[in-house]
């Protein structure tokens, strides 16, 4: 921890490399008054989310306490039996399988992808930005109905992907039939939609980063993957945790392109969690505390992993 | 001339991605001019059906409505977010304690929980204040996410504590701070909040559908689900409807583009 | 501008308290119901109906996807909140017990709302809970077998020739019309169990026997009808594709000279405009076992009245109109080609008048015929949950596992859910 300091050149100075100095806060911000104040700002949302969310996700965990079907539920015996069913439950191991294969596989790629355009876009001679930059975002605009539809019909068996395949003597592929081409599939969807969502946070986050700390490392000899890889990426770590929480999150509640590109199949093997989920709630024979026993079960992984993701990534210097 | 060579293989980057970006959306605004037939069948040229495809659109669902009661939810859901969330992370962040740290945290576990688990409870509170079909219970719940306000804290880190200093010095209050200093320094990040927001608002599907029983006040999503429903589809007319759907995002999107994407780090200085 | 919208927002929040049926104004219903083209027009037509005796009658139709009215339907129920409901809802047959078993509270009694007699057994019996009937049936979902006529014609054999067939001498025949002409008679989605579910009841069998209980391992009607289809696909009669899209592509697209579904299906084969002519109508071929029938049926839905109804009103309507007027059958028919599942309908002129895209046959007095010929089959409140099952074993049938041990794996997943 660096020494208390207010005056000006150390200040700039040193700021280009590191995040501001959080000590100052002690003498400047959590002094009671700035304390109470800091309270104040964040009371409106926290109540909003208190009212909306956190009351309906109380009333889920009773509800995972009960079974029974429709509104003829009943306390379970013993009371986590829904917890115990899960364990049991063929389909949801292979969902939750499945999610984390997305997970593993899809947020890591695109997390770099996105990182990588940002910093591509951000280039000052860059020309035709607003061109590619509008380019790549536009995906995640689409709605999901036209997305999944458009990517079934390429990847059908006589789509276009297969007959531009054909083009270089590969045979048609099965793509949404088998298994793991189907993954596939649904791996590339949610790489081609939130690819562009996520570069718009680093594109964001590059602005609050002073070009001078690049030219300089540029003087010193740094080519560009080194001004990259030590003097960018270590400045955009803040929102590189959170667009890691966000996809983790967004990955594992994976719920849409499940439902709606490959519809589970071919018979569950491309199901996520959430899919299931709501199946067991309002598709089959309604048993809300089961759901709700796997709502919870969705959660404490996300939880995990995100706090695992806080305490590593989330570094005040 | 070696600048230059260094900034080919960017190009070539973005050229192949933005090829795979585009390629199914063109692939969408050519369903749009075709039969459904054609869309059936892949065909990737432009055909002359489009303005078929609007009058049985414009003929078979109230667009207009749909579209205005999405801009309505997506405007008013982005503006109230934007301010609430907001200072919500700068009050995370610029006074920062290891309370509200924990506090985070806490507020991040309530986007951890699958939809579909919280909407019944969700439906009663609304329903017993009477606000089933009111654009009010769309927006309400959307408000306050616990990612945007981690979106403002985690960029808050780069707001230097020296300009705090010096307008305390200066003698502004803490409100005039955040409204007069943090939110033009920190453009960048609301611009790319609204666009979030706005898309996410625009887009959501599974609580309006819940809460919004009249045909009335559905929104386009909604309506985009309605032509893919009945026994036969009209692939083309679908299509169109998406491309008309994602327009109003994109309209934003190229309206705060500039304001999140190029360089306004002067200000910070 | 912030007056205005202000405006909507409220006036939007203001009848947000009853919104549904049974609201004050004594003539008009509320209905929830999908697809404008089909079960909007009908009701709107019954609507015209209606008023012909009772003017000041109005209709109220929210357009509701199947997906979203399920879902409506489920959370007014777990939250208990009735008033939001519509005075009448149409609903899925395959949806109806599960529905009624899991929430009594949504439904009224439809025991006024039609002459049951008049509607075949098969299709009253998926409203028909505890011998009390909860809807009345609109949509048949009669199943048809629909051929290109041209492309028969090419291979030396007529629409005849496949009708009231075994399967066995299907597979022959397609095996022929397939060298000939290079086209499949069939499509369908992979894992889809539809094809399967039709060729299971119309040998009368289910996949649950009549105390709810899972007849899945065991159950003779389903591997041979698991076995026939294993047969057409290997022989490549049966084309299987990914997605629905892709399938309704296959037959609109000349990929494919045929296909077995719904008579529903009508609608979509018609969209193939350079088709018309070329298409006739005809029956399933029958399983070679005990019971079996060349009839069969897939989906189709009944309208139920709602627990917040109006119900002297919603019933007198239905009486008055889905089960009982000739007339609004022979309205709808042409434009739509829904098919009245209401028996006196069939014997209307306008079902026997010939429809140009199936060559001139009269299809739909067809098609009614069938309809009283479909035998009954039990689903139940886990229908969607056997149903699944099925689908998944059949998709490892095809991919080679050994079809016993498949199925039974299905029936322990089905008893999984269930317990």
């Amino acid at each position: 921890m660096t020494a208390l300091t207010a005056t000006p050149e150390k200040a700039s100075g040193e700021r280009g490399k590191k995040s501001p100095r959080r000590d100052d806060r002690k003498w400047l911000g959590t002094d009671r008054r700035h304390n109470l104040t800091g309270w104040a700002f964040l009371l409106p949302a926290a109540i909003l989310i208190l009212l909306v969310s956190f009351v309906p996700m109380i009333q889920a965990f009773f509800l995972s306490l009960q079974t029974g079907r429709g509104t003829r539920l009943d306390w379970a015996d013993p009371l986590w039996y829904n917890y115990t069913r899960l364990m049991g439950d063929e389909i949801f191991k292979q969902t939750l399988g499945k999610t984390f294969i997305y997970l593993i596989i899809q947020v890591p790629i695109m997390l770099m992808m996105a990182l990588i355009l940002a910093n591509v876009l951000n280039n000052p001679r860059l020309k035709w930005k607003a061109f590619w930059r509008t380019a790549i975002f536009l995906p995640a605009a689409v709605s999901l109905v036209a997305y999944s539809l458009v990517f079934r019909t390429m990847f059908a068996n006589d789509g276009f992907v297969n007959d531009f395949l054909a083009g270089f003597g590969v045979a048609p592929v099965n793509w949404l039939g088998d298994p793991t081409t189907a993954k596939a599939v649904l791996i590339v969807g949610l790489l081609w939609r939130w690819t562009g969502f996520n570069m718009i946070f680093f594109l964001a986050g590059l602005q609050n980063i002073d070009r001078s700390t690049i030219e300089a490392a540029r003087m010193d000899g740094a080519n560009g993957f080194q001004v990259f890889w030590r003097v960018t990426v270590p400045q955009l770590r803040p929102i590189i945790l959170l667009t890691a929480i966000m996809s983790t999150n967004g990955t594992l509640q994976l719920f849409d392109e499940s439902w709606a590109l490959t519809r589970g199949g071919p018979a569950y093997a491309t199901m996520s969690m959430s899919h299931y989920l709501y199946e067991v709630s309002f598709q089959r024979n309604p048993n809300f505390g089961y759901g709700a026993a796997l709502a919870y079960v969705i959660l404490i992984l996300v939880a995990i992993l995100a706090f695992i993701q806080l305490k590593v990534g989330d570094k005040r210097d | 001339m070696t600048r230059r060579l260094r900034d080919v293989p960017g190009y070539l980057f973005l050229g192949i991605f933005t090829i795979f970006s585009l390629l199914p959306l063109y692939f969408m605004a050519v369903s749009a001019t075709n039969t459904s037939q054609d869309v059936l069948a892949s065909r990737l040229i432009p055909g002359g059906e489009f303005f078929n495809n609007v009058a049985k659109l414009f003929s078979s669902q109230d667009v207009g409505a749909a579209m205005l009661s999405s801009f309505l939810i997506a405007a008013g859901t982005t503006v109230l977010a934007l301010i609430v969330c907001s200072i919500a992370g700068y009050g995370f962040e610029v006074y920062h304690s290891r309370g509200k740290d924990i506090m985070m945290g806490v507020l991040l576990l309530a986007i951890m929980i699958p939809f579909a688990a919280t909407m019944i409870p969700l439906f009663q509170v609304f329903a017993k204040l009477g606000l089933v079909n009111s654009l009010f219970a769309v927006i309400i719940p959307a408000i306050s996410t616990p990612l945007l306000i981690l979106l403002f804290r985690q960029s808050s880190r780069a707001f230097p504590s020296e300009i705090l200093e010096a307008a305390r010095v200066d003698g502004l209050n803490e409100v005039s701070i955040f409204a007069r200093i943090y939110v033009p320094t920190m453009r960048a990040t609301f611009a790319a909040a609204g666009v979030i927001t706005f898309m996410t608002a625009w887009n959501n599907y599974l609580w309006p559908r819940v809460i919004l029983i009249k045909n009335e006040v559905q929104t386009m999503p909604m309506l985009i689900v309605n032509l893919s429903a009945g026994y036969v589809t009209d692939y083309g007319v679908l299509m169109l409807a998406v491309l008309l759907a994602s327009l109003p995002t994109v309209i934003v999107f190229l309206l705060l583009q500039r304001s999140f994407a190029e360089g306004i780090t002067g200000a910070i200085k | 501008m912030t007056l205005p919208i202000a405006l909507i927002m409220s006036g939007c929040s203001g009848d947000g308290g009853n919104g549904g049926g049974g609201n004050g104004d004594d003539n008009t219903l509320t209905v929830w119901a999908w697809d404008p083209a089909f079960n909007i027009y009908a009701m709107q037509e019954a609507e015209k109906v209606y008023q012909q005796d009772h003017p000041d009658f109005k209709l109220d139709i929210v357009e509701t996807p199947w997906d979203d009215l399920q879902t409506k339907l489920t959370t007014l129920a777990q939250s208990q909140e009735f008033s939001e409901l519509p005075d009448i809802f149409l609903m899925q047959n395959n949806a109806f017990q599960k529905n009624v078993i899991n929430y009594p509270d949504l439904f009224s009694e439809a025991t006024d709302a039609a002459d049951f007699s008049q509607f075949g057994k098969a299709v009253t019996d998926y409203s028909t809970i505890d011998g009390v009937n909860y809807g009345v049936p609109f949509d048949a979902g009669t199943a048809i077998g629909a051929y290109r006529t041209d492309v028969l014609e090419e291979a030396g054999y007529t629409v005849d020739d496949f009708t009231d067939i075994t399967w066995d001498d299907f597979l022959t025949k397609s095996q022929d019309v397939l060298a000939k002409t290079g086209k499949p008679l069939l499509s369908g989605q992979a894992g889809s169990a539809d094809t399967i579910m039709m060729m299971l009841q119309s040998a009368g069998a289910s996949l649950f026997d009549a105390d709810g209980n899972p007849t899945i391992a065991d159950n003779d009607a389903l591997k041979a009808s698991i076995d026939m289809y294993a047969q057409l696909v290997k022989a490549g009669v049966f084309t299987e594709v990914n997605s629905w899209d892709e399938y309704i592509g296959t037959f609109v697209n000349d990929a494919v000279a045929g296909t077995i579904n719904g008579v529903w299906i009508s609608g979509s084969i018609q969209t193939a405009t350079d088709q018309s002519g070329k298409w006739a109508v005809t029956n399933l071929p029958k399983l070679d076992i005990a019971g079996a029938t060349n009839y069969s049926a897939n989906g189709g839905s009944s309208w139920a009245i709602s627990s917040n109804a109006n119900v002297d009103l919603a019933s007198d309507f239905l009486k008055s109109t889905f089960a009982g007027s000739t007339e609004l059958y022979d309205t709808i028919l042409p434009s739509s080609g829904a098919v009245a599942n209401w028996i006196p309908a069939g014997d209307s002129d306008v079902y026997n008048e010939p429809v140009d895209f199936f060559g001139g046959q009269a299809i739909y007095a067809d098609v009614v015929a069938f309809g009283a010929d479909v035998p009954s089959n039990n689903t139940g409140a886990y229908y969607y949950e056997a149903r699944d099952a099925v689908s998944a074993a059949i998709t490892k049938i095809i991919g080679g596992a050994n079809a016993d041990e498949a199925l039974a794996e299905a029936q322990s997943t089905v008893e999984f859910a269930m317990g």
